[in-house]
């Protein structure tokens, strides 16, 4: 059967197949090629280390706890995007909501409540740890695509560091074909603009 | 807005001069037009950067933190006969039973076939009877229909019909022309409907 360099040989459908039939190896080895975009993905996307691992962990959890329901005849790079992807938006909206109000929790009803649960702006000290992540993270490139909006950022990764077709990242994404070029040449468009200066 | 040939380039045009598809028209347009030419390089830095991004990955112990989450299946196998050959050839006392089973099997089917050609004559000498038995129980079933049909009232009458020949004669053309007038009904009502086609020029 196939063991170690023999994986290499085998595409992700076959590898599929394997894991159905209980191998682990096969599991191992379907992590072993997604890990590396996938963080990428979501690390871009929520910029905070940590929290692309654990997203990227619950990735990798659903996706290989429900491999029966794969469907082999699409692309598995296509089906763990989305579920990153997914991942990752429902992250941002949910941080969206909660740092939404100024003022405080909507569900607070009374002022100290309110006061307590209000946003401190500029209170944020940044950490070491955000310190290496923005290093990590740096360059006027990395700042301009964290400046994007979420689905923008999604289909300019997709695009431009993963290396997907326009057809697979509308697959990925949900989105018509054409919703995700005009995405993507709005993107091109905020990301020229923003790395203008540099030219200067 | 247009310079020399044709409107400038679109994004999509763009997108296949940075894969190198382009085709001729738009790529002389391109040559002499200085502001889709700045915008080529633009897109062209743009792609630069976006390639040159650093490649990130997660920690080393990633996969082992996701499998500790994950419920392999046990794996499927096909059941082998290797288990219950052990079981049967464990100890003495088993393999003994499974050699008596086979020799009462053995035994069972050579007395059959033995016996079954020493009485071939006793084996035709039933046949026989049972063919007999089968045919006289057959003539008993058809003259017990027989009777009760001539016991029925209307039976008088019916053979009534059948007593000349020129009455056989006409109740047989009168079953004959009933039967002709059945397969003409059927095949009128089984017969494909045809449609009217109309021609050109008809």
């Amino acid at each position: 059967m196939a063991e170690g360099p023999e994986w290499a040989r085998l595409t992700d459908q076959e590898v599929v197949l394997l894991a159905r039939g209980g191998r682990e190896a096969a599991y191992r080895e379907l992590v072993r090629r997604y890990e590396r975009p996938v963080f990428a993905l979501l690390y871009r996307m929520v910029r905070d280390r940590e929290l692309a691992e654990d997203l990227a962990q619950e990735t990798f959890v659903k996706a290989l706890n429900a491999i029966d329901s794969y469907r082999p005849e699409f692309k598995f790079s296509s089906w763990i995007f989305k579920i990153a992807n997914n991942a990752a938006i429902d992250h941002l909206r949910r941080r969206e909501l909660d740092t939404l109000s100024l003022d405080g929790s909507p569900h607070a009803e009374t002022p100290e409540a309110m006061q307590a649960t209000a946003l401190q702006i500029g209170a944020r000290q940044e950490s070491p740890l955000d310190a290496v992540e923005a290093k990590e993270l740096g360059g006027a490139i990395e700042a301009a695509i964290g400046r994007l909006r979420p689905e923008y950022r999604s289909c300019i990764l997709l695009r431009h560091v993963e290396g997907r077709a326009y057809e697979e990242i509308a697959e990925i994404l949900d989105l018509p074909l054409g919703t995700v070029k005009t995405y993507i040449h709005r993107a091109r468009n905020e990301l020229r603009v923003a790395l203008a200066h540099l030219k200067e | 807005m247009t310079a020399g040939f044709g409107p400038h380039l679109t994004p999509d045009e763009f997108d296949a001069w940075l894969a190198a598809g382009l085709d001729s028209d738009r790529a002389r347009h391109l040559e002499i037009c200085l502001e889709c030419q700045a915008r080529a390089d633009a897109e062209r830095a743009l792609d630069e950067q976006l390639a040159a991004l650093q490649l990130l990955s997660p920690a080393p112990d990633f996969a082992d933190r996701v499998m500790r989450h994950v419920a392999v299946p046990r794996p499927v196998t096909i059941p082998s006969m290797q288990p219950a050959r052990r079981r049967f050839l464990a100890t003495r006392r088993s393999v003994a039973f499974a050699a008596s089973i086979a020799v009462l099997l053995v035994a069972s089917m050579a007395t059959s076939v033995i016996w079954t050609l020493g009485h071939q004559a006793t084996l035709v000498s039933i046949g026989g009877w049972l063919l007999t038995q089968t045919g006289q129980a057959g003539w008993l079933a058809i003259q017990g229909v027989a009777s009760n049909l001539i016991e029925q009232p209307w039976y008088g009458a019916f053979r009534s019909a059948f007593d000349s020949p020129g009455r056989i004669a006409a109740a047989s053309a009168l079953a004959a022309a009933a039967y002709l007038a059945g397969i003409y009904v059927l095949r009128r009502l089984l017969a494909l409907p045809t449609q009217q086609v109309a021609h050109a020029g008809a």
